[in-house]
């Protein structure tokens, strides 16, 4: 792979992969600690022909990215948890109308306002369900400088694979950090893009939602003479509302298989240290960080202990995770919430003994903090 | 090299977040990793402000620096002084702006403390305020030499507008003279 190294931080790094990814349009209102993406896409978008708009909320700030989204370009809005709050309701309608999108929430302390400059990982189940209904979340988990640059850039790959919103979790440790990232070359991101689908037939057999019961929605761009319909109701093959029994369970069942059936193609995951390891650590994002220097620390003591890292957080690497949670003894979850994602690791390895190291006061779980509670184990 | 850890502190608003970055991409551009973090509060202005660079020759994973590793901080504001001093190594460098920091009888005996009137060099005698960066930079530079000035000089000069350049240049040499001086006491 051919690469380019790149001195920024997490913020910046997001908004230039998701310019190098193609994203014509960025729809929001910022908000501690995600600002600087807004303030990136304001510079990147007019040198590409885009747009960037600020709204004059964080609802109508994703409306705007939805709506470039029907139109057909790639499309961005970048907030954090207070902001995916009240954005909730129109990330549900492009579940419901198969919109793509690539949602960057920066994660800092919740709930409600919280602690707008600290870090946190508060938004992790959020990210399962920000919207009623069912739908799969599609939620990748940067967790380096170069991550949020790669994760990003694969976030618009799988939103136009899979027609729906797919969200970047950053958190502020990450957006802020400032340091060295090695990318993969603008050249070389551009030939990686796979651009959503388009139905080339005659417009009068245009029906964007009669699909295969585990394929996404086909949505052309407008003004190419192809008309349909959206609605956040149940709808036909065309777009337009209806009650009709069995249309209304194939959608949201397509909606749901969509996804489940093709996991293969969008779970991902590091594992550090595992081979011979007899503790799994189960972090991500920067909380990942000290976990990989505890990890020094401790193989330094001859403490034999490894690092598993979900990359994609939904859906999670359950097969992955069962596997190895087979084999090694003990498993803790250090996360900057209480817990949100070791009820996955329960569920995932079918273990009630997982452990937990767990901070919600804002401020980073140190590597000596892990090292502790693993040599309490 | 070894890890170096230096703490910048100050309060929102004077500036302290550049010296990081500066520091980072000087490390990165000869060949070894940097790191900036910064920790700052919802205030606008007047937030003790925190800012921690890590430089090394090897892979940096945590970009914090760990409480009581700290090889160098300078602190131009006693709030943030105060709230973050702890993180300093035993015997390690504190450099403080004497008008706006007062260390305690007890600092001084655990910490090598330096005192150089950071504001007032950029004020007065470079002539614009928001050269203070700048100033500690050099200062920062010129006591613990984690980096070769000229590297350090030019990535900074990349960093600010060129009609800026040379106030820039004179701040970064009076922070280095008045180093100098204050450890050849």
């Amino acid at each position: 792979m051919a690469t380019r190294e790149v001195i920024s931080s997490g913020n910046e790094l997001s908004a230039l992969a998701a310019r190098d990814a193609g994203c014509k349009f960025f729809g929001g209102y910022p908000i501690t600690p995600s600002s600087e993406i807004m303030h990136e896409m304001s510079d990147l978008m007019p040198e590409v022909g885009g747009a960037c708009i600020q709204m004059e909320d964080e609802i109508a700030g994703v409306a705007a990215a939805i709506g470039a989204g029907m139109s057909g370009v790639r499309t961005m809005t970048a907030t954090s948890g207070p902001g995916i709050s009240l954005k909730a309701e129109n990330l549900g309608l492009a579940q419901m109308t198969e919109v793509p999108l690539v949602v960057v929430n920066v994660m800092r302390g919740g709930p409600s306002t919280g602690l707008p400059t600290r870090v946190s990982q508060g938004d992790v189940a959020q990210a399962k369900n920000p919207s009623h209904g069912d739908y799969k979340s599609i939620t990748v988990c940067a967790g380096s400088l170069a991550e949020c640059y790669t994760e990003t850039v694969r976030a618009f790959n799988l939103a136009d694979r899979f027609m729906q919103p797919v969200f970047v979790l950053l958190d502020e440790t990450l957006g802020h950090m400032h340091g060295k990232a090695v990318l993969p070359t603008e050249e070389e991101v551009a030939a990686g893009i796979v651009p959503r689908k388009v139905f080339e037939g005659p417009a009068e057999e245009y029906f964007p939602y009669q699909c295969e019961h585990d394929q996404p929605a086909v949505l052309n761009p407008m003004f190419k003479g192809y008309r349909y319909h959206f609605t956040g109701l149940h709808h036909d093959r065309r777009g337009f509302p209806t009650e009709e029994i069995e249309t209304c369970r194939k959608l949201i069942q397509r909606l749901e298989d969509k996804v489940e059936l093709h996991k293969d193609e969008i779970e991902s995951n590091e594992e550090f240290f595992l081979d011979d390891a007899e503790i799994m650590i189960v972090a991500y994002g920067s909380v990942s960080l000290a976990a990989k220097e505890a990890i020094r620390h401790l193989r330094a003591d001859g403490i034999k202990a490894g690092l598993f890292r979900p990359i994609t957080l939904w859906p999670s690497p359950q097969d992955r995770m069962r596997e190895l949670a087979a084999r090694i003894p003990k498993v803790l979850c250090v996360e900057l919430n209480i817990g949100q994602y070791r009820d996955e690791v329960q569920r995932a390895t079918g273990r009630l003994d997982i452990n937990g190291l767990f901070k919600v006061n804002g401020r980073p779980i140190s590597p000596y903090e892990i090292v502790n509670k693993v040599k309490e184990l | 090299m070894a890890r170096t850890l230096m703490r910048f502190t100050g309060v929102g608003g004077q500036g302290v977040l550049l010296a990081g970055e500066i520091f980072a991409a000087a490390k990165i551009k000869t060949g070894g990793n940097g790191l900036k973090t910064a920790t700052y509060t919802s205030q606008v202005r007047g937030g003790p402000t925190v800012v921690d660079i890590t430089l090394d020759d090897d892979e940096i994973y945590y970009p914090y620096a760990n409480d009581g590793e700290i090889n160098f901080m300078l602190s131009v504001a006693q709030v943030s002084y105060d709230q973050f001093k702890k993180g300093v190594q035993e015997g390690g460098t504190i450099v403080v702006d004497p008008n706006l920091v007062k260390p305690s009888e007890e600092d001084t005996k655990k910490w090598n403390i330096i005192e150089i009137p950071i504001i007032t060099i950029a004020k007065e005698e470079v002539g614009n305020v928001i050269t203070q960066s700048v100033v500690a930079l050099a200062i920062a530079n010129t006591i613990m030499k984690p980096l070769d000035r000229e590297v350090l000089i030019e990535t900074m000069l990349s960093k600010v507008p060129a009609k800026v350049h040379d106030v820039n240049k004179k701040a970064y040499d009076l922070g280095e003279k008045y180093a100098k001086e204050a450890t050849s006491k």
